[in-house]
């Protein structure tokens, strides 16, 4: 509980702040600058602020974006940091997932329309995590962590603020996505038994830092019978439903394991690339379904369905096309998300030169949890 | 206390409208473009109202078009692959299907944009659910694009259900939206008023 002698000592008039507060977002919310969620107001000093966070000036554009192509400036994404909740720390992530979000390779046009409402996944790996507390073990997804919550908020709200698009309007996601600014984390690099993903997908160094964005429309969660190999195996494959197809590299499959079930798998002697190799291998879906041309096989769906025998066809094209990290914490629950259509791509995360000192100015260490203290 | 823009700072007003081809007098006689997006029901639906207009408009010639994926226009050399099939056709008009999800009616405007671009006068069909991302669509890109929301519903692929939605009431809007003259303001030559 925030002491009242906090606020009488800190705010000349607390009351008055707020009104201004409140009457600033009923003006922003209008205007359809927000995701209907209260925002921090954009004020020229905050955003001032937001722009120490990194050595590129407020007018860089980072890239287009949208029917007109408009201009994604480091200030508008700094604009769109300070309503979502982040801070200057959180900037080096935004600017590399700005440069995510303007990538053609990233389907973002596409995938932020789409009636199926595909969501914005972020996967954060290298240093990064620890300087600016990203969770990525207990509640990785969250709620709780203001890194995992704001980040993806802010990239959402920019892309959304860049090209204007509303819903039903432009974004004509049919029924929506509560996932749709919430998907991030960062990965357990800590308890994996394998090289992380910016490592082994991406050819980075592990001390460097990289956000990965994709666009799935599903996030499955799910628990294995028992948490051994075979059961985590085939508790990822039962998972993925006939939807969830991956082909190309591009449309992909996202396992993302707990520690406890890829320990396991990793005890096993199974490599990232086996866990693949076996899914690609033992995941299949009904011809018939091909045939009816749900999945869009153009090729199959022209054939008459009658000449299609009744067998079936991988779910999985290639191991490109899945993706597997450790996520989370303590527990034997994983999640199957995808499909996805969004890259996915991969950008380092850059920081600035006064990078030490701004993460002893802000970083804030989270002191929640008292009950403990009666074991000590 | 100042507060900075979240949002794009051009606005629809700043936005220049180019003019949309002129129309023809009939379509009858007249080389007919379809263009087909590249959505599952594209191709159903434009093989169904290609039968009607032969039968419609029995000196009409045909030409198709057909995206293997809806997104590829984003691709500069592929949307202008379209104007040029628009040219080398020699088209007179051309009906574009179809509108019937987010992604799929962006991209069809981007596609009847760059056949309006080669002169010749176009129509979308679009699903009625879609109609306000159609205009928005069109004309941040500059461009009042012309649609019918009669002819098509999201995601119908038979074709006997086509068949029942293309009456001759909406063969006729169809015809209309191809021959009836352009506005002022399809003309590019009105001042905005938004």
């Amino acid at each position: 509980m925030i002491a009242k002698e906090h606020w009488r000592d800190n705010m000349s008039d607390p009351n008055k702040i707020g009104k201004e507060v409140i009457e600033l977002n009923e003006r922003l919310y209008r205007e359809g600058a927000t995701d209907g969620l209260p925002v921090v107001p954009p004020t020229d000093e905050l955003v001032a602020e937001m722009l120490r966070g990194t050595d590129l000036p407020g007018d860089h554009v980072l890239g287009h974006l949208g029917n007109r192509e408009d201009p994604l400036t480091v200030e508008r994404l700094a604009a769109n940091g300070v309503m979502a909740g982040c801070r200057p720390i959180h900037m080096p992530v935004l600017v590399a997932g700005g440069k995510a979000l303007v990538d053609p390779a990233s389907n973002s046009m596409s995938f932020s329309v789409s009636t199926t409402g595909w969501a914005y996944l972020w996967m954060i790996n290298g240093p990064i995590r620890d300087d600016i507390d990203i969770q990525s073990k207990s509640g990785a997804f969250g709620p709780g962590f203001r890194a995992n919550r704001t980040i993806g908020r802010a990239l959402g709200l920019a892309y959304r603020n860049t090209t204007r698009i509303y819903p039903g309007e432009k974004d004509m996601a049919t029924l929506g996505n509560p996932f749709k600014y919430s998907l991030l984390a960062g990965e357990n690099e800590e308890q994996s038994p394998w090289e992380p993903y910016h490592v082994s997908e991406e050819d980075y160094d592990a001390e460097e830092s990289t956000i990965t964005l994709a666009g799935p429309s599903c996030y499955i969660s799910w628990t294995p019978y028992r948490n051994e190999p075979e059961y985590i195996l085939e508790g990822m494959i039962d998972h993925m439903d006939p939807y969830m197809t991956g082909s190309g590299g591009h449309k992909t499959v996202w396992q993302l394991l707990c520690p406890y079930s890829a320990e396991q798998l990793g005890n096993a002697g199974l490599s990232k690339q086996n866990v693949k190799e076996f899914v690609r291998d033992n995941s299949y879906v009904d011809a018939s379904k091909y045939a009816r041309g749900k999945y869009q096989d153009r090729e199959v769906e022209r054939n008459d369905p009658r000449d299609i025998p009744s067998r079936q066809l991988p779910q999985i094209s290639d191991t490109e096309s899945l993706k597997v990290l450790t996520v989370g914490g303590a527990g034997t629950v994983n999640a199957t998300v995808g499909p996805s259509i969004g890259g996915p791509v991969t950008k380092r995360i850059e920081l600035p030169e006064n990078w030490d000192d701004l993460v002893e100015e802000y970083t804030v260490t989270p002191d929640w949890i008292k009950s403990s203290q009666f074991f000590e | 206390m100042g507060l900075l823009d979240p949002t794009t700072t051009a606005g629809y007003d700043s936005q220049e409208i180019h003019a949309l081809a002129p129309r023809v007098d009939e379509l009858n006689g007249k080389r007919i473009g379809l263009y087909d997006n590249g959505k599952m029901a594209a191709e159903p639906v434009l093989e169904v109202l290609h039968g009607k207009l032969e039968t419609q408009y029995p000196d009409s010639t045909f030409a198709t078009h057909a995206k293997e994926v809806k997104q590829d226009v984003q691709d500069p050399e592929k949307l202008a692959a379209v104007t040029k099939w628009a040219r080398e056709e020699e088209l007179d008009v051309c009906i574009g299907a179809i509108g019937d999800c987010g992604s799929c009616t962006k991209f069809l405007t981007w596609g009847m944009q760059a056949v309006e671009e080669a002169g010749v006068p176009t129509v979308g069909l679009v699903d009625e659910g879609f109609e306000l991302d159609w205009q928005t669509n069109a004309i941040e890109r500059g461009w009042p694009l012309r649609y019918n929301t009669d002819a098509v519903r999201s995601e119908v692929r038979d074709h006997d259900l086509i068949a029942e939605r293309l009456t001759p009431e909406t063969l006729d809007a169809i015809e209309d939206e191809l021959t009836r003259p352009l506005t002022d303001k399809e003309q590019g030559i009105a001042p905005r008023d938004r």
